[in-house]
């Protein structure tokens, strides 16, 4: 009877400790699985998504694609805390495809943005940068306001920020500078351009005067100079054609017409050498004295002191020359025309009392200029 | 009766090797974090990005790792305390080489302040020297306009560097410096060709 109760006890142990292996490969068949490789391949993704910079180039998708991740993992963990054959993971493995799919785009436009921006930056610095050198071409010696000027320098300060920042691959902080860099530039540069177009409302009335002169020119078969002002040139025909062409240094203000005495402005007409000053008889090597002020420049002086935008006080100019001792690289007389020693030598030779001297804002059109 | 507390001892004995076998790594878990919490506030993301990015991205893949341990009937932690230890030794490595790059970009941008620095006052003293009649000229406001430029960079560049931000600082610094190199040499172009001595 005891043996028989004892190998009744050894037979359930027996058939318990079967049954438990049994019980737990059962339950492994039909505890549900989690979306492990999809939950990786999810994670993978955006972490390529990460290397394409998405986060800074497809911002708005890396993180619906971080937040659709987050969500799979937290679902994931949630579901784990459940009885193990209650668990769903349906909604991980739907967070988790989507958070792929996300970054997989994210990673696709970032590469495509990254790429446009930087070729959009390059562009731009290349545009900037031949802007820059139009501006320095154009203007360099025209007298602009200090602060079209002031916003130039910082227009390319920050173009210069620019490139550092795109060497560096810093796209998005390069293309704010260039932004900011062209708003200064490209503004400035209306406005100095602006500027000049008002200028340049007499180049009809200076063409005639290039035209006149230089057919006199060919009529008489004479000499005649011809002073751009613009180009800072001075123009030696014979005969209506080109025969030297001289760089000059003017008065510092030398934009518009010469108005008063003291103006510091190279003065705009048509006009005859009246005195020539060999060595010894001028400081600045040799000289032309030009007849300024001639009849229409009186004239004009006594319609501004008449309207009254000249002073009564005011006193016309005289003594305007082209002279020698130039070649310093800047603008420096007091309204004069200044040439090397060697050019005003030369000029001084081929002149005489009487030879037509046209000085004139340009000889080209705004538009060749700015072309 | 023992039949039935033989049935009962069988069943908590299958409940615990059913319910779990390992325990989350809870401690190292923290750890991990705190280790990148400091690779973080070490600026790693401003001077190591991808350094960082791959260290966080490894805490990501151990994070995933223990949750589908957690799904398991047996679970085995001890990989993923392996790995985030791993991850603790890595972020502290990434904290020490964003500190490292920190101070060479500082260093970087205390050569360049005293470089320009250097510049600027040689310009100061050679723009007095250009040409008589250059006052009021075109070029002059151009240089002036410039200059003031420069110097407000350096002046920014300095205040970037004081609050710490050594990167922002080394690009504002790298342009003025390339700014007032060319301003330097555009001077003494000029000089040279006034033949004037400096």
């Amino acid at each position: 009877m005891r043996i028989k109760k004892v190998w009744k006890r050894i037979i359930v142990i027996a058939l318990i400790l079967m049954l438990i292996p049994v019980l737990i490969i059962l339950l492994e068949r039909i505890t549900p699985k989690p979306p492990e490789s999809e939950v990786e391949y999810a994670r993978l993704v955006l972490s390529q998504a990460a290397s394409s910079n998405a986060a800074t180039y497809s911002r708005k998708l890396y993180s619906e694609a971080r937040a659709l991740y987050d969500s799979a993992m937290f679902h994931w963990q949630k579901e784990n805390r459940r009885f193990i054959l209650l668990r769903n993971y349906e909604k991980v493995a739907s967070f988790a495809e989507l958070s792929a799919r996300k970054a997989e785009q994210a990673a696709k436009v970032s590469r495509n943005n990254a790429t446009d921006l930087n070729l959009r930056i390059r562009q731009k610095i290349d545009t900037l940068n031949n802007l820059v050198n139009q501006i320095n071409n154009i203007f360099t010696a025209y007298p602009l306001s200090p602060e079209i000027w002031s916003r130039i320098s910082k227009g390319k300060m920050l173009l210069k920020e620019s490139e550092v920042a795109y060497k560096k691959g810093q796209f998005v902080q390069a293309n704010k500078k260039i932004t900011d860099s062209e708003v200064l530039l490209t503004d400035s540069f209306e406005k100095a351009t602006s500027h000049l177009k008002q200028y340049f409302n007499s180049f009809r009335i200076w063409k005639g005067w290039v035209d006149k002169a230089i057919k006199e020119s060919r009529q008489n078969q004479s000499y005649t100079i011809i002073i751009d002002k613009y180009s800072r040139k001075c123009l030696v025909y014979f005969g209506g054609v080109k025969k030297y062409e001289y760089n000059v240094e003017l008065g510092k203000n030398w934009v518009g017409d010469k108005r008063v005495r003291g103006d510091k402005a190279t003065p705009e007409g048509m006009y005859r050498i009246i005195k020539k000053f060999g060595n010894n008889k001028t400081k600045y090597h040799k000289a032309l004295l030009i007849d300024y002020p001639n009849e229409a420049d009186k004239e004009e002086f006594r319609q501004a002191i008449k309207k009254g935008t000249l002073p009564r006080s005011a006193k016309i100019g005289n003594l305007i020359e082209i002279h020698g001792d130039g070649g310093r690289g800047v603008d420096w007389t007091e309204g004069c025309i200044a040439l090397t020693n060697s050019e005003i030598d030369a000029v001084f030779k081929i002149a005489n009392e009487g030879t037509p001297v046209t000085i004139v804002g340009s000889t080209v059109t705004l538009d060749q200029i700015l072309d | 009766m023992k039949n039935k507390v033989l049935m009962g001892l069988a069943a908590i004995a299958m409940v615990a090797v059913l319910s779990s076998c390992g325990k989350k790594p809870q401690a190292e878990i923290d750890a991990a974090n705190a280790a990148i919490e400091a690779a973080k506030t070490a600026e790693s993301a401003v001077y190591v990005p991808a350094e960082f990015a791959a260290v966080q991205d490894s805490l990501n893949a151990v994070m995933a790792d223990i949750t589908a341990q957690e799904s398991k009937l047996f679970k085995k932690f001890g990989p993923c305390k392996e790995k985030l230890t791993g991850i603790v030794t890595l972020a502290n490595q990434v904290a020490a080489n964003a500190a490292t790059k920190k101070e060479e970009v500082k260093a970087e941008v205390t050569t360049l302040l005293t470089d320009i620095k250097t510049v600027t006052e040689e310009n100061a003293k050679l723009i007095p020297k250009l040409p008589r009649g250059k006052e009021g000229a075109a070029v002059i406001e151009q240089i002036k306009a410039d200059v003031a430029t420069v110097d407000a960079a350096v002046v920014e560049a300095q205040g970037l560097f004081d609050k710490g931000t050594y990167m922002d600082s080394l690009n504002k610094i790298k342009a003025a410096k390339e700014k007032a190199d060319g301003l330097n040499a555009e001077v003494k172009e000029v000089l040279t060709k006034a033949r004037i001595k400096f």
